[in-house]
């Protein structure tokens, strides 16, 4: 049995932004959403960048004790997309609570700060009793897959749980997966997505590898430049993204509002470096999507590509993308709104995609002042264009070498 | 330790941690207030700090039993009065 597949409400925390108005408005303006880096009163002072993507405006959440208390800041971001995806979905709650909607979600590492709490016990303890600090909640608060069980503990959900923990294709693994358990009748529906908290382990990670931005320390809205000649790294940043996944025939009953169809989905790996980008293992990813999704390269108008402003990364994907699509799709790299979202990326990827679909405009990339020669054989958006568009592949590549596009198209 | 000391600080812990404001005596905590195996270990936890003492793996066990505020009290006490009688074991 194969199933249509459609979304049918999303829901993004970003740094530009937490309602759809906000969103639009920062893309259509420009309005970066990176901010200087957050001191975190341990390693944040020894790192080179001082830039970071930040959810910085306050968010009201009202979750019952019983469901905070093993919450750490991940999945407040996740119960909250999640929250607002069930109430725009209005779905029945005897079917939220039966069995067929299940969760596919994650985070990259749970939650770093409930770890650097549990870290400070550990390296500060002089007795035993400081053990008993460590309370019983802080494995459900920072364990990997805290984002998917606190959202299925919040609303009551029981059908499956997928919690995918692959770096910055976490989402869009979500997503994909929880794509393929409806199109294949596994479940009815899938709230699927992704989540990180303010982390500046991820910062150092990348900073270590001289993959972070460091030149514009002092102008952050100025960084990331994905394509552009004088991007200079990644910036890590935090946010969370999800959709609501049905299958078409029980959503047209219904009468829900169809935001988009997904149409394909592929993910492989590199099976070699678990760092370096592969042009190779990219380009399959690229081709094996449109195969799913049953599509000729043309029939793609917008590409939202993964692009962090790395020196190689960039090229790399310029390269894959360009020798797959050609330069017939527009090309429009998210991140430089926001910077690197991580677990959080291919979700908030995919609401920004929906919302400029539903509004008829594609955004530009952000500061591409100059195009690098070695990312020009890809059709850049440069300036903001008012223009109607049908479909969408959305790419994310992982560190580890995994890879995922993913295709939706707007219900005609 | 008087019983009136340990009651006050149950319904101290119990506002703090829990939430919950002046819990009756006599109810099923989980079904009045939502208290469950989490809040129980966070409880467990608490009695140890207010006690000034680890709790014996046994006695842990005798408290999942526990459903009330009086039961709560009555384990405290039982646990107070045992320390007292033998202080050098713990």
């Amino acid at each position: 049995m194969e199933r249509r597949v459609v979304i049918t409400a999303c829901s993004a925390i970003s740094p530009i932004g937490h309602s759809k108005r906000e969103i639009v408005e920062s893309l259509c303006k420009g309005i970066s959403g990176v901010k200087t880096l957050p001191e975190d009163e341990l390693i944040g002072r020894f790192i080179h960048s001082r830039v970071y993507g930040t959810v910085n405006y306050p968010i009201a959440y009202d979750f019952k004790r019983q469901h905070r208390k093993t919450m750490g800041p991940v999945a407040y971001y996740a119960c909250q997309v999640a929250k607002e995806v069930l109430q725009q979905a209005q779905l029945p709650e005897s079917f939220v609570t039966g069995g067929r909607l299940g969760i596919a979600f994650g985070s990259i590492h749970g939650s770093p700060t409930v770890q650097r709490d549990i870290y400070k016990i550990i390296f500060g303890a002089k007795d035993k009793a400081a053990y008993q600090n460590i309370g019983a909640v802080d494995y459900l608060k920072s364990m990997v897959h805290t984002t998917a069980v606190n959202i299925s503990k919040m609303f009551g959900i029981t059908g499956r749980i997928i919690s995918s923990g692959t770096a910055c294709t976490t989402a869009s693994q979500s997503i994909g997966y929880g794509y393929e358990a409806v199109k294949y009748g596994l479940q009815d529906a899938m709230l699927c997505g992704g989540a990180d908290e303010y982390d500046t382990i991820t910062v150092a990670v990348f900073d270590n590898l001289l993959a972070c931005s460091t030149s514009f320390n002092d102008r952050p809205d100025q960084t990331p430049r994905p394509f552009d000649q004088a991007r200079d790294g990644l910036v890590v940043a935090e946010g969370a993204g999800a959709v609501l996944l049905e299958d078409y025939e029980s959503a047209r009953k219904r009468g829900a509002p169809i935001l988009a169809e997904v149409i394909g989905f592929a993910c492989n790996s590199n099976g070699g470096d678990l760092i370096l980008p592969n042009l190779e293992g990219i380009t399959k990813t690229l081709q094996l999507g449109l195969e799913n999704a049953k599509l000729n390269a043309s029939d793609v108008d917008l590409i939202s590509a993964h692009a962090t402003a790395t020196k190689m990364g960039d090229i790399i994907e310029a390269q894959a993308t360009g020798s797959v699509f050609g330069l017939h799709p527009q090309v429009v790299a998210l991140k430089s709104y926001m910077g690197h979202t991580m677990a959080a990326c291919g979700g908030i990827e995919t609401v920004l995609c929906l919302y400029m679909m539903q509004e008829g405009f594609i955004a530009p990339t952000l500061h591409l002042e100059n195009v690098d020669e070695r990312c020009s054989m890809i059709r850049h958006v440069q300036n903001l264009l008012e223009q109607k568009f049908t479909t969408v592949a959305i790419q994310n590549f992982a560190f580890g070498g995994v890879n995922t596009s993913l295709l939706i198209r707007k219900l005609t | 330790m008087t019983r009136q000391d340990i009651e006050k600080e149950v319904r101290r812990i119990f506002l703090v941690e829990f939430e919950v404001e002046n819990p009756e005596m006599d109810v099923n905590l989980r079904e009045a207030y939502g208290f469950d195996s989490i809040d129980a270990i966070e409880l467990l936890l608490e009695i140890e700090k207010f006690l000034n003492s680890e709790l014996t793996q046994s006695e842990k066990k005798k408290a999942m039993d526990i459903r009330t505020m009086r039961q709560i009290i009555d384990y405290i006490e039982m646990l107070a009065e045992k320390r007292k009688a033998l202080p050098e074991k713990e």
